[in-house]
């Protein structure tokens, strides 16, 4: 099965920079597999270019990082790219990944209601450890790569052709095999504090999907 | 019960043994570093709220095993 993902990367602020950086590392993933990538960096990370390139290329799947709340997720500088009850039914016969605060909650609701085949996303806000000295070098910081590489399995599950409930659950052990590993290991100050946010994290991803 | 301000300071207590070179990123809330964490705990305002509410999420999961979930 051939996929086309479309990607939207703002980075403006930490949290995008590094959500951004570590999106790359799946669109390269996906150009590997020969998948085409439709990437929305930075400024083109926009309502007007979202939509136009869910329309023309109608992808498969569509991977969001951005801010976000309950009902909406954002683009560069937070423009709204899609929103609850505006223009979810952009997402209709596509499988939606929001690497993003809270959407999980109603915007991933409403957008299966709208036709959207399945939405994964968190439910809550989405809460990650850095290390300061990375800052400039994001894809480089080990301490981050322990929430965004279980993150990243969603989009990978996804183009191994994986359903999306199975994509969903293989971030959660990827999540939990990180929590595994911190317990099991000589313990220290980071890991200690990183295991609550990834457990916070594994608990509020969802997969919604139309039979429930 | 614990009170209020005995449940802030156990999660400050917390805060405390972060690495300072350590941040945290809260979505559109903001990245934050060790000190800056404390000091909205010990404000108690939105940040802060979330901040205890998921060191009491972590603390009520363990009593259900969150830990050994898969």
């Amino acid at each position: 099965m051939s996929h086309s993902l479309l990607v939207t990367r703002p980075n403006f602020d930490l949290t995008t920079r590094y959500i951004s950086a570590w999106a790359k590392k799946v669109i390269d993933f996906a150009k590997e597999k020969g998948v085409k990538v439709f990437d929305l960096d930075r400024a083109r990370a926009n309502r007007k270019e979202f939509e136009s390139m869910v329309k023309r290329n109608n992808p498969a799947i569509i991977f969001l990082n951005g801010h976000g709340d309950y009902d909406v997720v954002d683009g560069q500088d937070n423009e709204t790219l899609v929103r609850a009850g505006e223009n979810e039914k952009m997402l209709c016969a596509k499988v939606v990944y929001a690497l993003s605060c809270r959407s999980g909650k109603i915007l991933g609701p409403s957008s299966i209601e709208r036709g959207a085949e399945a939405y994964i996303g968190y439910t809550e806000d989405f809460i990650f450890l850095y290390d300061d000295e990375k800052r400039t070098r994001p894809e480089q910081d080990k301490t981050v790569e322990m929430f965004l590489e279980p993150s990243n399995q969603v989009v990978v599950s996804l183009l191994k052709n994986h359903t999306p409930m199975e994509a969903c659950n293989n971030a959660k052990r990827a999540f939990s095999k990180r929590i595994g590993k911190l317990l099991t290991s000589n313990s220290t100050d980071l890991g200690g504090a990183a295991v609550k946010y990834l457990i916070w994290d594994r608990h509020n991803l969802v997969c919604c999907k139309k039979d429930g | 019960m614990a009170s209020e301000q005995e449940i802030k300071q156990l999660v400050i207590e917390r805060l405390k043994t972060l690495p300072e070179n350590i941040g945290l990123s809260i979505g559109s809330m903001g990245d934050f570093d060790k000190q800056e964490l404390i000091s909205h705990v010990e404000q108690g305002d939105d940040i802060g709220q979330k901040i205890v509410e998921v060191e009491l999420s972590f603390l009520r999961g363990l009593k259900e095993g969150i830990l050994y979930e898969s």
